[in-house]
């Protein structure tokens, strides 16, 4: 099998909001990961199910690790929505650290102040 | 069932008890007009079942403690009786972040978002009612104020198991005590089990599960098989 990346791409761009590279390959990862989850699990299921015949389950074992690294929900990463960015990422926000910082000292965050204590 | 409110809120209500008082010195406001100027009028619980809990949050002190007077209000007029509001632990949240964006690692910023909760709990409401007062109050929602609304329904043991409260009954009324009640609940039992017993023995199962041997015939069939031929 063909391990093509392209093959989890849309044909329409179906996203909005910043977008580069980075946050286009993410998006698909995550669109990959949804789709194949059930054939993972059943996968997973044969493999640890010490009741089915040893060949079954190697042969499991075989297609799982055949399946395309983007259908891996490890390879999911948490991006920046403002800047596409990859690190430091505000998880109640989605947004990088610096964005985070700007966007709530121009009070677009709400509730959100600078804190002293 | 009237409770003593936090300080700031009863020199709140004192500020427009006086508004009231230089108002009504020509002619007196309506009553329901009166009533906005002080504190709001609650019912009595008769039984203090707790029915529904209902969380507001907010990050602001204003929307929250307003949104709440409302509920409040609304309650009273529905025939439901309410205690609180309760003001809840708040919820703080920090995070602390470079100021700038790059490097720089030793001057930091620290931000902070604190949650503010009141807990309203209506007590010995009809379900229905308690339905209409969540579904008023969703539709003149505040803005800045979440809701969060924890429901409870009770229903007497008769519903459930007609059988059983028969023999309850009937215990009650010939023997005056009610000290065998559990030893006719022991007696109703097999009756019970026998009726849910085809739907234990579906448990933890789909209704139209297939046939046993189904997961073996997985890997031949359909997608499975195809990643083979490739």
């Amino acid at each position: 099998m063909v391990k093509m990346a392209g093959m989890f791409r849309p044909r329409r761009l179906d996203l909005s909001g910043f977008i580069n590279t980075r946050v286009i390959r993410d998006h698909n990862k995550r669109m990959a990961i949804e789709q194949t989850e059930p054939e993972r699990q059943a996968l997973r299921y044969m493999i640890r199910n010490t009741s089915l015949p040893q060949r079954v389950r190697a042969q499991a074992q075989l297609q799982l690790s055949q399946m395309h690294p983007y259908t891996r929900p490890t390879q999911v990463k948490n991006r920046c929505v403002a800047s596409g960015h990859g690190r430091s990422i505000v998880r109640a926000f989605r947004l990088n650290r610096f964005q985070f910082r700007m966007q709530a000292i121009a009070g677009e965050l709400p509730g959100v102040q600078k804190a002293s204590w | 069932m009237i409770q003593s409110c936090s300080k700031p809120t009863v020199a709140h209500y004192s500020v427009r008890a006086e508004r009231l008082g230089a108002l009504g010195e020509n002619a007196r406001l309506p009553r329901s007009v009166q009533a906005i100027y002080l504190r709001p009028l609650r019912r009595k619980a008769e039984y203090g079942l707790p029915v529904c809990d209902l969380q507001l949050r907010s990050y602001s002190v204003d929307n929250v403690e307003f949104f709440a007077d409302f509920a409040i209000r609304a309650a009273y007029y529905l025939n439901l009786p309410v205690s609180g509001p309760v003001p809840l632990p708040r919820l703080v949240q920090r995070w602390t972040v470079l100021r700038s964006n790059f490097v720089h690692k030793k001057s930091k910023e620290n931000f902070e978002r604190i949650t503010l909760r009141r807990l309203i709990q209506i007590k010995d409401g009809n379900p229905q009612v308690v339905q209409t007062w969540l579904a008023f109050l969703r539709k003149h929602a505040f803005y800045g104020v979440g809701m969060k609304a924890n429901v409870w329904e009770h229903e007497s043991l008769g519903t459930v198991y007609p059988s059983l409260e028969i023999a309850w009954i009937t215990q009650l009324l010939t023997t005056g005590d009610m000290t065998d009640v559990g030893k006719a609940m022991d007696e109703s039992l097999p009756e019970i089990e026998q009726s849910l017993r085809p739907y234990l023995a579906q448990f933890g199962q789909r209704e139209n599960k297939s046939a046993e041997n189904a997961k073996f015939d997985i890997l031949e069939t359909g997608r499975f098989a195809e990643r083979n031929n490739q």
